[in-house]
């Protein structure tokens, strides 16, 4: 008995811990998307939204870059089908989290996998996944703290934006988005003494950067796929050292 | 007619994110594909900054966003290459960051 009450015990600190070292971990990211919240929420009245649909594109679309877009676009008198078309390409880097995260998710109930799958965003992929290699175990508990963290301040910024958009007009000079600059990199360069992911980091850097002014709206995956591509294919020395050593 | 843009765009984000979770699809990836995937992460989160910093005009002139940005993010690509926790890393970097932004130039 005294057994069983000090497990749960111990099960509620690892998942009270859990939870806070999700928070902790999502932060930088949340502050780093403020400003984009606070865009997105500005212009969606300026392009003629009202206020709740302003807020409601946070609360069920919840994806900065596509709605930011669709906003412009609709701004400038596009069609329907040219916003839909364009948030397809967008959102579809979110295809490769959904792949990805797919063997650690497939098992869960249906519930679970709705609230993830809801809350997939760059910001929460790349906290989870650094949490997955780091504990050697996916948490669900994990992954929907720190969506739901996000959710919450891409929310919020949203709202901030609709309600008093014209005082942050200068938010954008403040350089925040360097908090996900420096984010992505703590979580990739610890391990580019790989040399596979050492390719996959250099070429789809040097893809993104290219392609950023040509294909404004895809080249994040093309990039993605680039680099990951250009890792399959590149001779790994470890794996050929293992090869040799069974042969 | 806003309604309609919400819902629809509210459905293709979501598809988009939670297609490989459905128990629509039975497929999973082999050992090969396994190995594809794991490098999905490095490359999309990279995809996303590299832009931040370098720009590329399109024709041949690329530029920095500043060399505070390049300053902080050198310090913390050496910071994570040695294996530094990944909070003090964006600790440190973005203080250096906001030092050289406000403070220096």
């Amino acid at each position: 008995m005294t057994q069983i009450r000090s497990q749960a015990s111990a099960c509620r600190t690892s998942n009270s811990s859990l939870t806070r070292r999700a928070i902790l971990d999502t932060m930088p990211l949340s502050l780093a998307v403020i400003p984009w919240g606070v865009l997105t929420g500005a212009l969606a009245i300026e392009a003629g939204f009202s206020a709740i649909q302003a807020q409601l594109m946070s609360l069920i679309v919840f994806a900065g870059a596509a709605q930011l877009s669709a906003i412009t676009l609709l701004a400038a008198g596009s069609s329907f089908a040219s916003i839909f078309a364009s948030t397809v390409v967008i959102s579809s880097r979110h295809l490769l989290y959904s792949i990805t995260f797919r063997q650690h998710v497939e098992a869960l109930p249906l519930r679970l996998r709705l609230v993830i799958g809801f809350l997939l965003t760059d910001e929460m992929f790349a906290v989870s996944q650094a949490h997955t290699m780091r504990s050697g175990n996916f948490s669900a508990l994990f992954a929907i703290v720190s969506g739901a963290t996000f959710y919450f301040c891409w929310n919020i910024s949203t709202l901030l934006g609709i309600i008093a958009g014209e005082y942050f007009s200068d938010l954008d000079s403040m350089g925040l988005d360097f908090a996900i600059v420096a984010t992505f990199i703590a979580m990739t360069f610890a391990e580019l003494r790989n040399y596979p992911i050492l390719v996959a980091v250099l070429m789809s850097g040097l893809t993104a950067v290219l392609l950023q002014p040509l294909l404004s709206d895809s080249y994040i995956v093309i990039a993605a796929l680039v680099g990951m591509s250009c890792a399959y294919i590149c001779p790994d020395p470890q794996a050929m050292a293992e090869l040799k050593v069974s042969s | 007619m806003i309604w309609l843009l919400l819902l629809g765009m509210a459905l293709i984000t979501f598809a988009n994110r939670y297609l490989f979770f459905s128990a629509v699809i039975t497929y999973s990836p082999g050992p090969k594909f396994k190995r594809f995937l794991s490098y999905s992460s490095y490359s999309v989160l990279t995809a996303i900054w590299a832009p931040i910093i370098f720009h590329f005009d399109g024709q041949r002139e690329f530029q920095l966003a500043g060399f505070d940005y390049f300053l902080a993010a050198a310090l913390a690509g050496i910071l994570s290459f040695y294996r530094v926790a990944s909070i003090v890393v964006v600790l440190l970097s973005t203080t250096l960051f906001f030092v050289i932004r406000f403070y220096l130039l």
